[in-house]
């Protein structure tokens, strides 16, 4: 009778979360500085309308809200993939410096003028060293370390990140790349086009399908280590394709809009009262809340007064961040149980 | 040992009066420019000697007009340090770039002059004679007016039919205002600049949409590739920005015609006319 009722609460929670996302995905197309009616926004998106709403609608607005529900979904199921696989609610992609280090590589790739920026070469650098920076952060960590231990070596990680960055923006020999890099950096969906669509999509959805593949073995895995490996999960492998999923979305998602923290973190922490704590439940609801986010949040930063636009970078920090501490304090015992 | 440093004091002060004599007898100040734009007035009127240095971007083609010219000066490093070895008798600089640079230089005691960004062709006359008064060949600044005006009077011979409206965007959405040097030869050859609809007199950032709902005539870019080296530069290669001005719909005028107000005004007149007669007809 209880699993039942849970069930029925899970079904409609996440029946919830998609009306949600639709309405705001479609709030999203009517969001702008140009003011356009509901009707008239539906009615340019099916193809009526004049050229210029059309236009705005289709090119300009659709792009952009496809782009901040499949960024917001990778980095909400990164997060409940990588807090699944540490079993660690503090774990997420921008506490591991992964999002940073992804910048790096597209940095590297804008600030020595090597591709075009709407080239794959852009994923394909973001996503190699997103995996870099994870593989590496698991492997200083160790198999089953402590949240400071991850929080610590996420921090130098994201440090040693920052610092290239800074670095390669130095030795660049685009006089514009400190404002052009500097903006980037922040995360930003403004005037993204279909082209920024179709380099981030396939790796985002290649990134979702590896990551929802290993739902069996984080449930496994939810049991401890030994348990998981007597039920057949190879703990190891389990590890590698976490970190390809995650390093694939993260970076596939860095390439085109930024850095844009703390979704991750967030999203599956709202979830886990509705949802529960079972890992493998956890990860379409908090991709979903994670979508939600960063509609929202992208929707906010253009209706927020203000002379020049807000990065929702910088606004998902300004709520992630708060929301953070408030983990830390929450795990206070266990972080300080993990220093002594 | 005294007499040995006596020496050398007195030939010390042998050397410095023998230097102020030769300044006095060809009464021609020694000049190092730290800015890109006073790079090429300062190219144009100084007599090659004259010229001790150029800013870090004077020889980049994009950028600079002069930039074959500027191959046969040397470099500086943009910053104080090679200034005050130079010890140029003036430094002359941008009004808004390098402020800490231009207050050290000052504070050493050289004598900086700065130059303002230009808003209109009169401006860009009253610096043409203000550096010709500098280096002491006013005649050539004059010549140099008499090139802007003849070309002015071209592009009002071949100005267009009709007052399209013509929005000059740079990267990043950038839009220069109404009261700027890119209007001002807008107007020079009958055309009127778009940034007013968009309520930037002295410019400003436009979005996407707003540029595609004002729907300007023509856009005054200033790069015809389809390159983009970073999303500064795709903003202006976004799809639906292209939909509206493809090449056709873009008057092309090269960063390095638009960038200063100088003598490649002359030029960018004249190039401005040639587009003018590609997208009216």
């Amino acid at each position: 009778m209880v699993t039942t009722i849970a069930a029925r609460r899970r079904t409609l929670t996440t029946t919830a979360l998609v009306a949600v996302v639709i309405v705001l995905a479609l709030a999203s197309l009517g969001t702008g500085p140009v003011r356009m009616s509901p009707l008239t926004v539906l009615d340019a998106l099916a193809g009526g309308g004049s050229d210029v709403q059309q236009i705005i609608v289709r090119e300009i607005r659709l792009p952009r809200a496809i782009l901040a529900l499949a960024i917001g979904a990778i980095l909400g199921l990164s997060g409940a993939a990588l807090q699944g696989l540490l079993r660690n609610p503090l774990a997420s992609p921008s506490l591991f410096g992964a999002p940073q280090s992804a910048a790096f590589g597209a940095v590297l790739i804008i600030a020595l003028g090597l591709a075009d920026i709407r080239s794959y070469a852009l994923p394909a650098a973001a996503i190699a060293m997103a995996f870099l920076s994870v593989f590496v952060l698991l492997a200083v960590a160790g198999r089953s370390a402590g949240l400071l231990l991850l929080i610590l070596a996420g921090l130098a990680i994201s440090s040693l990140a920052g610092a290239a960055t800074a670095l390669a923006l130095n030795l660049s020999p685009n006089p514009f790349a400190a404002l052009e890099i500097s903006f980037w950096l922040l995360g930003s969906l403004d005037d993204r086009s279909f082209r920024h669509v179709m380099l981030a999509l396939p790796f985002i959805i290649a990134g979702a399908i590896v990551l929802m593949s290993q739902r069996a073995a984080f449930r496994a895995l939810s049991l401890g280590e030994e348990t998981a490996q007597s039920l057949g999960v190879h703990v190891g492998r389990l590890r590698l394709l976490v970190i390809a999923g995650v390093a694939l979305g993260v970076g596939g998602a860095v390439a085109v809009a930024g850095t844009i923290g703390f979704i991750g973190l967030i999203a599956p922490h709202l979830m886990r009262p509705l949802i529960g704590h079972d890992p493998a439940r956890l990860l379409i609801p908090s991709a979903l809340t994670g979508a939600a986010l960063l509609l929202a949040a992208d929707i906010a930063v253009r209706i927020i007064p203000s002379t020049t636009d807000i990065k929702v970078g910088v606004l998902t920090s300004l709520i992630g961040v708060p929301f953070f501490l408030y983990l830390i304090l929450r795990e206070r015992r266990a972080l300080s149980g993990g220093v002594a | 040992m005294p007499s040995y440093r006596r020496w050398r004091e007195g030939l010390g002060l042998a050397v410095t009066l023998l230097g102020l004599a030769t300044t006095a007898a060809v009464a021609q100040p020694r000049i190092a420019s730290i800015n890109l734009c006073t790079d090429q007035l300062l190219m144009t009127l100084a007599d090659p000697d004259q010229i001790l240095g150029l800013s870090p971007y004077a020889r980049d083609v994009a950028r600079s007009w002069d930039a074959t010219r500027a191959a046969q000066f040397p470099l500086l490093s943009g910053g104080a340090e090679d200034v005050l070895v130079l010890k140029p008798d003036i430094v002359v600089a941008g009004r808004f770039t390098k402020r800490a640079t231009r207050q050290l230089l000052k504070d050493k005691g050289q004598r900086v002059i700065e130059f303002d960004v230009p808003r209109s062709l009169d401006d860009v006359r009253q610096q043409i004679m203000r550096m010709g008064a500098l280096v002491q060949h006013p005649e050539r600044a004059t010549a140099e007016i008499g090139r802007l005006d003849a070309a002015i009077e071209r592009a009002r011979g071949v100005a267009a039919r009709k007052s399209f409206s013509v929005l000059a965007l740079s990267r990043r959405g950038w839009v220069s205002g109404s009261d700027s040097l890119s209007a001002a030869l807008l107007s020079a050859v009958g055309l009127r600049s778009a940034a007013d609809g968009l309520g930037l007199r002295t410019g400003g950032f436009a979005s996407l949409e707003a540029i595609v709902s004002l729907k300007p005539d023509y856009l005054l870019v200033s790069d015809s590739g389809d390159y983009a080296e970073d999303e500064g530069r795709a903003f202006l290669l976004h799809p639906a920005l292209e939909r509206f001005y493809p090449a056709s719909k873009r008057i092309m005028l090269p960063e390095r015609l638009l960038a200063c107000g100088g003598p490649m005004l002359t030029e960018a007149l004249d190039r401005l006319a040639t587009e003018l007669e590609r997208i009216d007809r």
